[in-house]
């Protein structure tokens, strides 16, 4: 009994909120809402381009014999990168700053790298000591092709210390 | 009748032509007739009211700044149509039609000058009038809403001198684009660089690539900021012009004191006047100076130092002090939302159609030129100006290669020897600091001082308030200089030579507080030295406890006259404004990077 008596005006209160005559009329405008509305978003895809005609990231930097040890600046103003030969091999720098983007330059005096937009500064090892870098800088892939030159991708970028010195992102090398 | 008018015959008699007639539907002869006739019956002019109060054409009122940025914002369309009959948006074409519209082109180097020019005269305008509007309460009840759209118009100017700085692709133009862009990257959630970052979002699918439309700025990103900067933008600006004229027209003019006076010829003469002289100054100014150009666009090569136009200089160097999605997206945006904000959590009705009225106030030893009249809105505002234009300051004119300090007319070096060391507060020392930064806003409502009287005795909420405020400030100094001078360098032995903080910072040559108390503690031995930092401590502690509580009575009356959500907006601004101060302080005096950094999440502060 008391159920009853609460369905009923839930029931009436649904009708009186929704109104039964109203309902298809005001189904119908919320389904043309809904619908302007979708269509409207999904026009933000619209900004997003499905093809990208943007150079390549991965390059041929030619023979590791030809690197002196230290870092290299012989790639940056064509790739952006540092090429860095230790002893014992070879990493790869993307000259991009991880704060904003732009390209530090490479102070050998005082053996850090310091980006000309907002002051960061990083040593050798691309790890943050000034500036507001959150990041250290990336490393890039880097192996031997079959032709024995270095091939560095740039698509491909680790900067986590230990796992940035191992694997794909460092090239052992020796000059025998 | 005719033979009265003095005019020739010939234009006598093309007055009583049918052509003329469907032109001109009443004559000019100057009459009270005439005069409102020529207002209501011209499309252009009908945007004035036909009379306006005499007062409000003063000046010193308003100093046309409204007129003005409208005038401005015309000869910008004007030179920017004839610009583009020249202009290809493609990194091919873009610099090369640049030196063309420089050198080529029949006077198209003064049009590019000028339009240049004019964008700048535009943001130092608009600037300009938003402060006025602000000191004379114009955004008050029922002019809220015209406040609102004028905050909204004040960022598309911004937006359009950014999407315009693209255009000649040049060195300038691609790096400042870069970096702004790059800001996009950092906004938390859906940027692929920022806090929080969406699982699934990447760099070609966040933020950044929506707004560049590729990952790296070229021709997607020209076309796209070509697009916005010549049709979307002018075209949402119109609508919003057009909504901003409407309101003053609707909402009535801020100044309604003084005998009403025709608008023609008084209002006007004086616009036409006005309009006539920023013709000749922007003329003058670009047959003198050229437009900035600098070398092709080089995708790999940054200026050194790369320097944004310098209404983005200051937001260039608040980037500085603070991880990007907090200086280039949240406070940009916490920035607007509080200028929007203005009106409706101001509910001082006084101070509407004037300047405040200034007065002498002692303020312990200094004698401070302030505000009589809405004391605290003025001077916050204007802090909050004069703040944004110190960093304008600092970026334009203390800040050398590598975004260095160098004093002003101090020469350059590229190759100056510089060390620079930052160093992070532990975590939890930062989280306290902040914390007790933020608390420093608690207000006492009335309910609860009155609790307390009934409880405690009559002085009781002034002891409260005492020992909150003080302790607070002891909190805060003790975050600050206890971790500084004991915590260990987290960076040692990899990154730093040094394996405590105090000597990281103490020998840096970036930090002269931590520097002075480094060298001074060494000189006095253990015990002494102990005692100084202790007593920094009780004297920073003391300092920051006395401001707060210097604020403490005005805080509770704005919390009774507010209520708890507007008084948590105006105090959250507040804060967050002194709290940038604050932040900047700490990087210039104590080397300071993080209070708190969770790399890992990107989220630092």
């Amino acid at each position: 009994m008391g159920s009853e008596i609460t369905g009923q005006t839930l029931w009436g209160q649904l009708e009186e909120r929704f109104g039964r005559r109203q309902f298809l009329l005001k189904a119908g405008w919320a389904f043309f809402y809904l619908f302007l509305g979708g269509w409207l978003l999904s026009n933000l895809k619209y900004l997003f381009p499905n093809v990208l005609y943007e150079p390549t990231l991965l390059f041929k930097a030619g023979r590791p014999e030809e690197f002196p040890l230290g870092i290299s600046e012989k790639w940056k103003k064509a790739q952006r990168v540092w090429v860095v030969r230790t002893p014992r091999g070879f990493y790869c720098f993307w000259a991009r700053c991880t704060h904003l983007g732009c390209t530090p330059n490479w102070f050998e005096a005082e053996g850090r790298f310091k980006c000309p937009c907002h002051g960061s500064n990083f040593n050798a090892d691309g790890d943050v000591i000034a500036g507001p870098a959150p990041k250290p800088l990336w490393r890039c892939s880097v192996q031997l092709a079959n032709d024995g030159q270095l091939v560095i991708d740039k698509a491909r970028l680790e900067n986590r210390p230990q796992l940035r010195e191992q694997g794909d992102f460092f090239l052992p090398f020796q000059e025998s | 009748m005719a033979d009265q008018d003095p005019s020739p015959a010939l234009l006598q008699w093309l007055k009583r032509t049918k052509l003329w007639k469907s032109i001109f539907r009443h004559d000019f002869s100057d009459t009270p007739r005439t005069r409102l006739q020529r207002i209501f019956g011209n499309v252009f002019l009908h945007l004035h009211p036909v009379r306006t109060p005499k007062d409000a054409l003063r000046v010193t009122y308003t100093w046309g700044m409204g007129g003005l940025s409208f005038y401005a914002f015309l000869i910008l369309v004007i030179t920017g149509i004839l610009l583009m009959f020249y202009y290809r948006p493609t990194t091919i074409h873009a610099f090369q039609d640049m030196k063309d519209l420089a050198y080529a082109v029949t006077l198209g180097g003064l049009l590019r000058n000028m339009h240049r020019w004019a964008a700048h005269l535009m943001v130092v305008v608009v600037i300009l009038h938003m402060i006025r509007v602000f000191l004379t309460g114009a955004y008050k009840p029922p002019r809220e809403y015209n406040w609102v759209v004028g905050v909204l118009l004040l960022v598309m100017t911004l937006f359009l001198s950014y999407t315009g700085y693209l255009l000649p692709w040049d060195q300038l133009a691609l790096w400042a684009v870069t970096v702004g862009a790059q800001m996009a990257a950092n906004t938390p959630v859906i940027g692929n660089e920022g806090p929080f970052r969406l699982p699934f979002i990447t760099t070609a699918n966040d933020a950044r690539f929506g707004l560049i439309g590729g990952t790296i700025v070229g021709d997607a990103t020209l076309i796209r900021f070509y697009v916005l900067h010549c049709v979307a933008v002018p075209f949402l600006f119109c609508v919003f012009l057009c909504v901003h004229l409407w309101r003053v027209r609707k909402d009535g003019f801020s100044k309604q004191t003084g005998e009403k006076v025709d608008v023609w010829p008084h209002l006007v003469s004086r616009e036409f006047l006005a309009a006539l002289l920023v013709t000749i100054i922007l003329f003058v100014w670009s047959m003198a100076l050229q437009a900035p150009l600098e070398e092709l666009a080089n995708l790999n090569v940054t200026p050194n130092p790369s320097k944004a136009p310098w209404y983005f200089v200051g937001l260039q160097e608040l980037l500085v002090y603070f991880d990007p999605w907090i200086a280039g997206v949240a406070l940009p945006g916490l920035i607007v939302a509080g200028l929007i904000c203005i009106p409706y959590v101001d509910g001082n009705p006084k101070g509407i159609g004037r300047y405040p009225a200034m007065g002498w106030k002692r303020m312990g030893p200094l004698r401070l030129w302030y505000p009589t009249e809405r004391p605290f809105a003025v001077s916050v505002f204007m802090l909050g100006v004069v703040l944004w234009f110190a960093l304008i300051f600092v970026g334009y004119y203390c800040r050398g290669p590598n975004w260095e300090w160098y004093m002003p007319g101090e020469l350059w070096s590229h190759r100056r020897i510089t060390k620079l060391t930052l160093k992070n507060l532990p975590n939890l020392w930062g989280g306290l600091l902040l914390l007790g930064y933020l608390l420093e806003g608690t207000p006492m409502p009335k309910a609860v001082k009155a609790r307390l009287i009934a409880s405690k005795g009559p002085n009781a909420p002034a002891r409260i308030s005492a020992l909150l405020h003080l302790g607070l400030g002891l909190v805060m100094s003790t975050a600050l200089i206890l971790p500084l001078v004991t915590a260990m360098d987290a960076d040692f032995p990899v990154r730093s030579r040094y394996p405590t903080l105090f000597e990281a910072l103490g020998r840096a040559p970036n930090a002269p507080v931590m520097s002075w108390l480094y060298r001074t503690v060494e000189g006095l031995g253990p015990a002494l030295g102990t005692g100084l930092i202790l007593a920094c401590i009780g004297v920073l502690g003391a300092v920051l406890g006395i401001l707060g509580l210097k604020f403490a009575s005005f805080k509770d009356r704005m919390f009774d006259e507010l209520g708890l959500v507007k008084y948590s907006i105006v105090i959250g601004l507040f804060l967050m404004m002194t709290g940038v101060l604050g932040k900047v302080m700490l990087r210039l005096l104590f080397g300071m990077k993080y209070l708190i950094a969770f790399p890992g999440l990107s989220f630092n502060i």
